[in-house]
């Protein structure tokens, strides 16, 4: 590859698209060109502040929401009466729900179908965040001793330097544990703000790769990110650890969180 | 309701208010009445990207000359991200108004692809539009909002890749 097919496969590339071959050999072109390098680390900033500066538009979907609550209310076939109209506004709300649920599951789905071990464990993942950390259920094996966390974390080739700390940013380890996505171990770190809590999956670093879109570079590890139904899933990889950081909610928030964790790793 | 948000979001971008809400609620019902058409294993929000460019299409973008231009430093603006913003106002308002300036056809991609995280494939989908296309809108439309925003400094990066392809054909 040269320096024109890197430009002309990069919207691929950015995206996460690109088979694994090419991937490859773009990734090895990368490590002998750095104007190449510095076009795709400027093309991910540009892309971050876009993504930063319109998603900052709120977008309040009251509107739209009245709107098919109206839509639904008046349809014909529902009769003119003020007592139907209730029960059919209703109706949209729990069609709303339906629609929603099946949404959810259709979605981690979609990335089930992707077939990749890495792709399913970014699943995994979402899917175990929202029964662990979001519905919390119960579970007799979360260590909340750090020093107990950081033996578990030894036990399992992750170093004491690989549990970072964010209690200056204000993010505090609340818990940990072992738990298996895509068959693979992780250790399960749990951290909160005080208002949300934030899990980070660490393994030791193995063959796979990571998959997805690359939306940002820290440090020079490149942060990947997407959203799987109610939780967004980041990740990016070290020299020792492949971290996946999972928070409930669309938005930024798990890929704000990644950008510390990949600056502390 | 999932996603009513993100279309919302690019709805605004591609009409005023009024019609951007007039489009989604007609995506929503459209998706409503057609759900047994949706395949399983493939991406929802993708799906319900389709149906509303169509409708966008299908109704002559007669609605869209006026595209909301979301204002940074309003009285009141509701619902401000939590998240500490890493750009000073002016960044946002520049970044918006280089945004805006781009034609539809780089908005909607970069709105998709950037914004929304659709991939080429997806887009291409969305869009009917070849999987080349899509990847080549999407080159143009990073390098014309950089360009817009930094005055050009992108044209180095074009001169470097148009030698590396100069060095191809040598060899």
């Amino acid at each position: 590859m040269n320096c024109n097919d890197i430009a002309e496969l990069a919207p691929l590339y950015i995206a996460g698209e690109l088979e694994p071959r090419r991937a490859a050999e773009f990734d090895a072109h990368l490590k002998t060109c750095p104007a190449c390098v510095r076009e795709l680390e400027e093309q991910a900033r540009l892309d971050a502040r876009l993504r930063e500066v319109l998603l900052a538009d709120a977008a309040d979907v009251s509107g739209v929401d009245r709107r098919m609550r109206e839509a639904f209310a008046a349809r014909p076939e529902t009769g003119a009466s003020a007592s139907a109209r209730g029960p059919l506004a209703r109706r949209w709300t729990i069609a709303a729900m339906g629609i929603a649920a099946a949404f959810v599951l259709l979605g981690v789905g979609y990335y089930f179908m992707l077939g990749t071990r890495v792709a399913r464990v970014y699943a995994d993942a979402a899917a175990d965040h929202r029964m662990e950390v979001v519905e919390q259920q119960p579970r007799p094996a979360w260590l909340d001793d750090p020093a107990q966390i950081v033996a578990l974390a030894a036990e399992h080739g992750i170093s004491r330097t690989e549990v970072p700390s964010f209690d200056s940013e204000g993010y505090h380890l609340a818990r940990g544990r072992m738990c298996g996505l895509d068959n693979r171990a992780f250790l399960h770190l749990v951290y909160s703000n005080g208002t949300q809590e934030f899990s980070l999956y660490l393994r030791p670093r193995g063959t796979e790769r990571l998959s997805g879109a690359v939306r940002e570079t820290v440090n020079g590890k490149r942060l990947r990110a997407c959203d799987l139904g109610g939780e967004q899933v980041a990740s990016f990889e070290t020299p020792g650890v492949t971290a996946l950081v999972v928070a409930e909610g669309s938005g930024d928030a798990a890929l704000r969180f990644a950008r510390l964790a990949a600056a502390a790793l | 309701m999932p996603h009513a948000r993100s279309l919302l979001r690019v709805a605004r971008r591609l009409s005023s208010d009024g019609a951007a809400e007039d489009l989604v609620q007609e995506t929503l019902l459209r998706a409503w009445r057609s759900f047994d058409q949706f395949q399983t294993g493939t991406n929802a929000r993708a799906w319900l990207f389709r149906i509303m460019f169509n409708a966008f299409y299908a109704r002559g973008r007669q609605a869209r000359s006026a595209p909301v231009l979301v204002s940074f430093d309003a009285p009141g603006r509701a619902a401000e991200p939590e998240r500490p913003s890493v750009l000073s106002p002016i960044d946002a308002a520049e970044v918006n108004q280089a945004f805006e300036a781009l034609s539809e056809e780089h908005r909607t991609v970069l709105l998709l692809g950037v914004v929304e995280g659709l991939t080429c494939q997806e887009m291409a989908n969305v869009l009917s539009l070849p999987i080349g296309t899509v990847m080549s809108r999407l080159s143009r439309g990073r390098q014309a909002l950089r360009d817009r925003l930094a005055g050009g400094s992108g044209k180095v990066y074009r001169a470097h890749a148009v030698a590396g392809g100069a060095q191809k054909e040598a060899r």
